[in-house]
């Protein structure tokens, strides 16, 4: 039987690989232990061990494509095995696996592509990537006593590198992610914007120090998160050129319109906020703007650059995690936000921000987001910018809803002194898909979907 | 009109026999309590078990020695040197090369009242009465409907004796201790000897009582005042923090020299000496290896359904979550006894094993 090697799932949040090298060609012997190709996740460029001996029969794909984990990536003949019986046992025919191999033509780009080839989170996973070959690359191998202590410290058991046998994970392994029984290490990684989400409560002022209390000197360690937040954000604000447009959006009839549909939804438990009809606004102006919703596709050595416009709207909500977690933040994803209503837009966040701050994401919930929305209205924010979150190419800040004085004109040209409730938001945008016109265009989408805000209603 | 039987007491207590010698049992004290495991009044193995039987025999007219050679000829190990000449013939009895009557006779003079010590020359030996020791001693308290305990020690060598080869180098432990009612002792050196023997003849139940002849010369210090060991209590010979390596009986030397080699590389392990495997202390199995989070059972009987196999099951089931490696076992190798002398070293869990094993443990 051939030995079908597939892509590995080498971190938590992978979903896609890309083969940036390959290591070895059609026809090559290979030994277990062998590295055969560098495969690029979210996070890091990998080298790829065989975990079996063989025969390359055929390479499925070309250097610098990129496909879903679990999709073939090599074939091996095994030993004795003719490279035309192994290509017969997987179904492709002889002439066709030659043809794949190596082929430098371009396949289509159906997904975002993270913007860096060499982002290195962790260090290379080479053992990792044995115990994730083939029909196990769901499996991740730990001890009992390695799961215990990360889901004690809610860890994400998949997030760290294993050191032992076949890249098991051991405590060790963990002890050195958590970095000392002290600091307690959060949910799922994939964090990125400088902000924090919608329905938490504003916190209660700190109580003052005792006279004479002095701060405590200490180094703290970094928990996974805080060193996954730290390298794409670094990675992300010195590689896209990041500018920033701001826009006032009068709230008042967004307010009345909320406190009248929470008033007759009340007895059904719903509680819209106002994050809910923000994001549905974003989400259905993504189709008068596509750009907005894209990712921008870097030089792969095998294509040049290119922007991807995405043909679904995924909002991500930057939820902050309580100190009592460990901090950090993370982006829960709704999915398909153009698609549906405010009432699930509100269930889903509610729902994805409560599991986030309990026990944390699924990879699921925290990839795939096409466009990201950062709130700190609730502490009290005015106006601030936001890091954009790749591969998003642009990323919302929102303040808080202001009342102040604003000059209205009745029937008869009559200027008169009005208060009104004011919410400012600022879009930084990537340069290189977006520009600053672009930018404006979308948030006067937006300004005018939240003041009309029956439109978000149908 | 039909006679009553007179061999035979009339059940005319409402105490259930096993209680009753139950009550008879001398206080059983935990580890610390004990008399010094060191100290420098320093004797045989063989003479520790002389001496448990000897200071029983005086205590109990009830507890009496039989088997091969066990009287005229002092024990053909010399454990009963002089204990005819004490005690005379009527309680340290030699029998014929007949297991199966010598072992069925002694089981129903338990079940009569009396407290049997029956020495198998080898465990080797004792498959000619497994029907008794097996089908009938361990059995009798459930089987009478708590009417007749049996009150019996069956001690004997067990394991490789020395290129004495396959059919005489018996490891019984795991095939015995399968049975349930039976209680199992199995002591690594001459202090649990004789405190393990000591209580084993005041156990209200069959003990089987597993020596070694490789270990009757073994010198080591024996308290001078009575004690009495607990069963079900481990003891921990050496303490280390890497893997927790879990033993009984002779193995237990080859863990402690394996130990030796390990911590001159810088690996400290605990060796846990079992003392009993029926009943277990599991208890303290689970207390260590929370502590080291690796485990190796090393067990002189073959691997296949071994006391190392049920170790690793209790522990998978008690404390599978403190587990930082696959819970590990050394056997002897899955073969007949092998005669030849350096065969017989390969086949046995000896030191050399037990050191690559641990250090595969430690990666």
């Amino acid at each position: 039987m051939a030995i079908n090697i597939t892509m590995p799932r080498l971190s938590d949040t992978m979903e896609q690989g890309t083969v940036v090298k390959w290591h070895v060609n059609a026809g090559d012997t290979v030994s277990s232990g062998d590295v055969i190709a560098d495969i690029e996740t979210d996070k890091a460029t990998m080298e790829l061990e065989s975990f079996d001996d063989g025969v390359v029969a055929s390479l499925a794909i070309g250097e610098g494509q990129k496909i879903n984990v679990g999709e073939t990536i090599i074939i091996l003949a095994e030993d004795g095995e003719s490279v035309e019986d192994a290509m017969k046992s997987v179904g492709v025919s002889g002439s066709a696996a030659a043809s794949a191999g190596g082929s430098d033509t371009p396949v289509p780009q159906t997904a975002p592509q993270t913007p860096s080839a060499t982002a290195v989170a962790e260090p290379p996973a080479t053992s990792n990537s044995s115990g994730n070959s083939s029909n196990n690359e769901d499996r991740v191998f730990a001890s009992p006593l390695a799961r215990k202590i990360a889901r004690e410290h809610n860890l994400p058991i998949g997030s760290i590198t294993g050191s032992g046998p076949s890249g098991r994970i051991l405590k060790k392994d963990v002890e050195m992610m958590i970095g000392g029984p002290a600091v307690n290490a959060p949910t799922a990684p994939v964090a990125s914007t400088a902000a924090t989400a919608a329905p938490m409560p504003a916190p209660l002022p700190a109580p003052l120090p005792a006279p004479g209390a002095a701060l405590e000197s200490k180094t703290v360690a970094l928990n996974t998160m805080r060193q996954i937040i730290a390298t794409k954000l670094v990675e992300s604000k010195t590689t896209i050129p990041h500018y920033q447009v701001t826009m006032s959006a009068r709230m008042d009839s967004l307010n009345n319109l909320r406190g009248e549909l929470n008033e007759q939804l009340a007895a059904q438990g719903v509680k819209l906020s106002v994050n809910d009809f923000i994001v549905r606004a974003c989400a259905i102006a993504m189709h008068q703007h596509p750009f907005i919703n894209s990712s921008w596709n870097p030089d792969s050595g095998q294509s040049s650059p290119s922007i991807q416009l995405h043909g679904h709207v995924n909002i991500g909500v930057a939820v902050s995690l309580p100190e009592e977690k460990g901090g950090g933040l993370v982006v829960a994803t709704i999915n398909n936000a153009d698609q549906i209503g405010l009432r699930q837009i509100s269930s889903e966040t509610k729902r994805l921000a409560a599991k986030a701050r309990d026990k944390g994401l699924a990879p699921a919930e925290l990839t795939g987001s096409t466009f990201t929305i950062s709130n700190l209205g609730m502490f009290g924010v005015e106006h601030f910018t936001a890091i954009i979150n790749p591969p998003n190419a642009a990323i919302l800040a929102v303040g808080r809803a202001i009342d102040k004085p604003f000059i209205e004109y009745d029937a008869d040209g009559e200027a008169e002194l009005v208060i009104g409730s004011e919410m400012s938001m600022t879009i930084s945008s990537d340069h290189r898909i977006i520009d600053g016109a672009m930018a404006a265009a979308y948030l006067k989408t937006v300004k005018e979907l939240l003041e009309s805000p029956a439109s978000l209603l149908v | 009109m039909t006679p009553t039987p007179t061999t035979l007491p009339m059940i005319d207590t409402n105490i259930h026999p096993a209680i009753e010698a139950h009550l008879d049992m001398p206080a059983m004290l935990p580890n610390d309590q004990l008399p010094s495991f060191d100290g420098d009044r320093i004797i045989q193995y063989r003479e520790a078990l002389r001496e448990a039987m000897s200071e029983e025999m005086r205590r109990d007219k009830r507890v009496f020695l039989l088997g091969e050679e066990v009287a005229q000829y002092n024990g053909a190990y010399k454990i009963s040197q002089g204990m005819l000449d004490e005690f005379g013939a009527k309680r340290v009895i030699d029998t014929p090369i007949s297991e199966n009557g010598f072992a069925g006779m002694a089981i129903a003079a338990a079940m009569s009242g009396l407290r049997p010590i029956v020495e198998f020359m080898s465990w080797s030996f004792s498959f000619v009465a497994a029907d008794p020791i097996l089908n009938n001693a361990p059995k009798m308290l459930y089987m009478s409907g708590g009417q007749f305990g049996c009150p019996i020690v069956f001690r004997g060598n067990d394991g490789a004796g020395g290129q004495l080869a396959s059919t005489h180098s018996w490891c019984v432990e795991a095939l015995y201790a399968n049975v349930p009612g039976l209680k199992m002792a199995i002591p690594s050196n001459p202090y649990d000897a004789k405190g393990l023997l000591k209580t084993a003849i005041r156990d209200p139940d069959p003990v089987f009582f597993l020596e070694s002849e490789r270990m009757l010369g073994d010198k080591a210090h024996v308290p001078e005042e009575e004690y009495y060991i607990p069963f079900g209590q481990a003891r921990l010979a050496r303490e280390g923090d890497a893997v927790t390596l879990v033993s009984f009986g002779r193995p237990v030397h080859f863990c402690l020299e394996a130990a030796e080699r390990l911590a001159a590389e810088g690996i400290e392990v605990d060796v846990l000496d079992m003392r009993t495997i029926r009943p277990l202390d599991i208890d303290s199995i689970i207390e260590r290896v929370k502590i080291t989070n690796k485990v190796l059972v090393v067990d002189q009987s073959w691997p296949f359904a071994s006391i190392a196999s049920e170790v690793i099951t209790q522990i998978c089931e008690r404390c599978f979550d403190w587990l930082d490696s696959p819970p590990a076992r050394l056997n002897t190798a899955d073969v007949p006894t092998p005669y030849a002398k350096g065969l017989e070293y390969d086949y046995l869990p000896n030191p050399d094993r037990i050191y690559e094993a641990v250090k595969g443990m430690m990666g």
